[in-house]
């Protein structure tokens, strides 16, 4: 349960625990306002990569991924 | 757990994201969703037929309200759409980052 500092590394990360094991990986991303941070977290139940978001550009990213993933996840294979 | 279709879970989302702004947070998760509703079988008998596509399980709560729908791969660009307009108004409290003046344009002014 570490976070990852680095972005492309957390993208990395999750996109290959994810294509390892689609059926059992989860996707969470968390919004504290009072804290001003998005918390993005994948597991498949054994493993876990989080990554912490404080700043705006973050947010971008964040889009891109989820997209990404959520284009993954519903589809055909 | 509420099931909602892809345009009133977004707008009760927006609810959700308001009342978690003051002192709480809220969650969205996402998962790949074969459309079986029931357990694996036992061994010895016969497993659950393979879906031909998968779907895109959405899920939200804050504190003890929980929200959920399905997305279909055809509904996949809009909703993202709207998910991202829904990113941009309510993900607002992240730090802005002042943008460094390239050196050319420091030159010219």
């Amino acid at each position: 349960m570490v976070f990852v500092k680095n972005w492309e590394d957390f993208e990395i990360a999750a996109e290959n625990m994810y294509m390892a094991n689609p059926q059992n990986c989860r996707y969470t991303m968390k919004y504290v306002h009072s804290k001003g941070h998005i918390l993005l977290k994948m597991t498949d139940n054994v493993k876990c990569v989080q990554y912490k978001a404080e700043n705006m550009p973050d947010l971008k990213k964040i889009e891109k991924i989820t997209s990404n993933l959520v284009g993954h996840m519903a589809s055909k294979e | 757990m509420v099931l909602l279709d892809n345009s009133s879970f977004i707008l009760r989302l927006e609810k959700i994201a308001n009342n978690a702004r003051n002192d709480s947070s809220f969650t969205v998760t996402f998962k790949r969703y074969d459309g079986h509703d029931r357990p694996e079988p036992r061994e010895g008998r016969p497993p659950l037929a393979k879906p031909s596509t998968y779907m895109c399980l959405m899920r939200a709560q804050c504190k003890s309200k929980k929200i959920s729908t399905v997305l279909r791969q055809e509904d996949v660009p809009t909703m993202m759409a709207m998910y991202s307009q829904f990113m941009k108004s309510k993900m607002d409290g992240l730090k802005r980052v002042k943008k460094v003046k390239s050196k050319a344009k420091i030159a010219k002014g």
